[in-house]
């Protein structure tokens, strides 16, 4: 299994890279006045616009600087009721893709954030799974995507290049 | 009657008594010596008939022995022996007779006797030797002859009686013995209470006879020398008393009369003496006065003797004195003003001299001093007129140098203000190669992102995108490490930029230094050039000092000797003028004594 690894504050963490869509450079968002706490914004997306969370915020950690490799990664993000919507997530110091087999995968035991999954050792430390069903919170789901119905051409969109 | 005799008898006389004594004593003492001599002989010869007594025993005993020995063993050597005893008897017995000769009841006892003998000679012993000798050496003989009558018979009576005769002729020479020591011994006894009461006797008389002669011999000179001493001690009527009519009695006699001779003598020349001392005394008195200074005494003493002539001679010499004395006190007055005027004249100028003499030494060493101080201004100026020299030309070089280094200024100026703009060049190409690295850090981003999602897309297209998997893998090293040396890069440029930054400031900043000194050492050239034209114009003016100095160093040096003679002179004028002094000191004293001692005479009569 691969898995796109990036930091949130120091430590690393892992996305399935079924998941990913794009990795796009930082750009410049569109503010969203009282929009909820980890939205930073709304970003173009060849046309489209695609709400960004901020990994950090959602950690509840200090929102991240603007280093040269903080990307906006693009994912799929599937609903409970299976429909796929597109979304941003800015996150820090993005490396790269890493091999991890299912055997180096072992349950962290922890009861934290719900988004965390399974934890692997290697030489460079520990890595966390990302689980992005679990990522967005229920009002905060609603609050992005109101309507469920038109999620196929964001499905699309993303095998584009 | 002792006292009457002269010394010379009565010496005589106690000699004489004790002599007589002695010779009374001596004569005593000799009869009684005689005596017991005499007595002592009788003693021994009394002991030599008790021996001769004895000896005649002895022999009758000898032929006893002789005798028996020749019947016990019949030799005929014993017999020989045995006659030759009997022989010997008849010799003692005369002996004995000889020797009691003085004793006639002796005698005649000692002759009947020697009947006795003979007869026992006859009777026992040559019948029984011939008895004996015909018996020979018959067995038995010895026996034969102990039984016979004379020898076997205990009552022995011829034998006894003659042995009882004999112990009465001993007896009677005991007895005769035992008085005379008795004799003896009374003569002793006399003799020694004769000399020990007439050895006390003579003793005491001697000491009487010395005692008397001692007496009549020193009590006249006991005398005498008391008389002596007290006329010695002033006792001009001391006599000694004439105890004797003999040699010392009339020394006494004569002494005292010798005593009274010297007493009347001694009165007449004290009363001649008294007359003589009144005279010389009052002229004593003139002179003493005269001797402590008074004069005015006068003579009183006449006559026509010793003293009368030289009391005329006093008076005579005592009037010269009077007037002598008046014209010396005069003249010593005189004297001592003089003196003392002189003296104070002489002090005064002494004074003056010595002050000369100090004032003069003050100005030698003033001069002395201006000399040194010139000789030494001269060399200092010597060094000054070197050293001004030596200026001259370092400033000369000096400003050579200067010109040297103002050129060389220049220089730099101008090769500053070329590294100025080539700096300013620098940082302009910098900036050029800032906007290169900016695009191709940009492009390394763009191409990072691009490899991250052509390995996402690999990986969607599944197996099929596994090898452009690797490529997109290898293209994000690739431009990972673009931007990491792109960043190094970045960063140099920005040191390089602010280094060539901080060089172009510091540069801007020597440039001004340099202009600066420029026109420093441009001044700096002006103002040497006038030092130089200053310390030129010195060096002849620096010769006129040395050459005034030099004079004024010889000058000082002959003020110098000029003061030296002065102040030589100067002394000798001070040493004369205290030699001076002293003698008029000496000659003040001399006047001041001769007042004094005029002074002491009262010459007004």
């Amino acid at each position: 299994m691969k898995l796109l690894v990036f930091h949130i504050g120091a430590d690393r963490y892992g996305l399935r890279l079924r998941d990913v869509v794009r990795v796009v450079p930082l750009l410049d968002l569109k503010h969203l006045p009282l929009a909820p706490d980890p939205v930073v914004g709304l970003m173009d997306y060849h046309g489209a616009s695609v709400p960004v969370v901020d990994l950090c915020l959602a950690s509840g950690l200090p929102p991240g600087a603007d280093h040269f490799d903080t990307r906006i990664i693009v994912v799929g993000y599937r609903a409970p009721e299976g429909t796929v919507h597109l979304l941003g997530l800015r996150a820090e110091r993005v490396q790269g893709v890493q091999e991890i087999r299912d055997d180096q995968l072992t349950e962290s035991g922890v009861k934290a954030a719900p988004f965390l999954g399974q934890v692997a050792g290697d030489a460079r430390g520990m890595l966390q799974m990302v689980e992005l069903e679990q990522l967005l919170t229920p009002a905060l789901r609603i609050a992005l995507f109101p309507n469920a119905g038109n999620a196929g051409s964001a499905d699309d969109s993303g095998n584009l290049p | 009657m002792f006292k009457d005799l002269s010394i010379k008898r009565k010496l005589y006389l106690g000699f004489g008594a004790i002599l007589a004594i002695i010779l009374a004593l001596l004569i005593i003492a000799y009869n009684r010596f005689n005596s017991l001599s005499e007595a002592n002989q009788w003693d021994r010869h009394t002991m030599d008939v008790i021996q001769a007594i004895d000896g005649l025993r002895n022999d009758l005993l000898q032929v006893q022995v002789e005798a028996r020995g020749y019947y016990l063993t019949g030799t005929a050597a014993r017999l020989d022996r045995t006659r030759k005893e009997q022989r010997d008897i008849p010799e003692s017995i005369q002996t004995l007779q000889k020797l009691t000769r003085d004793n006639p009841a002796q005698v005649a006892r000692f002759s009947k006797l020697e009947s006795m003998i003979t007869v026992w000679s006859k009777e026992v012993i040559e019948s029984q030797l011939v008895m004996r000798e015909q018996l020979g050496n018959a067995p038995g003989a010895a026996d034969a002859m102990g039984k016979t009558p004379q020898l076997a018979s205990t009552a022995n009576s011829a034998i006894g009686e003659i042995y009882k005769f004999m112990d009465d002729a001993a007896a009677e020479e005991h007895r005769l013995l035992l008085e005379r020591s008795a004799a003896s011994t009374s003569l002793q006894e006399s003799m020694r209470l004769v000399i020990t009461v007439g050895g006390m006797a003579c003793v005491l008389l001697g000491a009487l006879v010395a005692w008397l002669l001692v007496g009549s011999l020193t009590t006249p000179l006991t005398n005498l020398t008391a008389a002596v001493g007290r006329i010695a001690r002033g006792d001009q009527g001391a006599r000694a008393e004439v105890l004797a009519n003999d040699e010392l009695g009339k020394v006494t006699t004569e002494f005292n009369r010798m005593a009274q001779s010297i007493q009347d003598s001694q009165a007449k020349e004290k009363a001649v003496g008294d007359e003589l001392r009144a005279k010389v005394d009052s002229l004593l008195g003139v002179v003493s006065k005269a001797a402590s200074g008074d004069l005015t005494g006068n003579i009183e003493v006449t006559g026509s003797d010793a003293i009368g002539q030289l009391a005329q001679g006093l008076d005579r010499m005592f009037e010269n004195l009077r007037s002598l004395l008046n014209n010396v006190q005069k003249a010593g007055i005189q004297v001592t003003t003089s003196a003392t005027e002189i003296a104070a004249s002489a002090k005064q100028q002494e004074a003056t001299g010595i002050e000369q003499a100090q004032t003069s030494v003050e100005i030698l060493s003033t001069t002395k001093e201006i000399s040194a101080n010139a000789s030494q201004l001269l060399k200092t100026m010597e060094e000054a007129t070197i050293v001004a020299d030596y200026t001259t030309t370092a400033t000369a070089d000096a400003q050579g140098n200067l010109r040297r280094m103002d050129s060389t200024m220049q220089h730099m100026v101008s090769a500053t203000d070329s590294i100025n703009a080539k700096l300013a060049a620098l940082s302009e190409k910098a900036s050029n190669i800032n906007s290169v690295l900016i695009t191709i850090t940009k492009v390394a981003d763009q191409t990072n992102i691009l490899s991250l999602n052509a390995a996402i897309e690999a990986e969607k297209a599944g197996e099929a995108g596994r090898g452009f998997s690797v490529v997109a893998t290898e293209i994000r090293r690739l431009a990972d490490q673009t931007s990491v040396s792109t960043w190094d890069i970045e960063q140099m440029l920005k040191e390089m930029q602010s280094a060539v930054s901080a060089s172009v400031m510091g540069m801007d900043k020597f440039s001004e230094e340099i202009r600066r000194s420029v026109g420093e050492v441009r001044q700096v050239t002006d103002q040497l050039s006038g030092v130089m034209d200053q310390v030129q114009k010195l060096a002849p003016q620096f010769d006129a000092v040395l050459q005034g100095m030099q004079s004024q160093a010889v000058g000082a040096e002959q003020i110098s000797a000029t003061m030296m003679q002065l102040n030589d002179a100067t002394q000798q004028t001070v040493e004369s003028l205290k030699a001076t002094s002293e003698a008029v000191h000496q000659l003040q004293y001399a006047a001041g004594d001769l007042q004094t001692s005029v002074a002491n005479f009262a010459v007004a009569v």
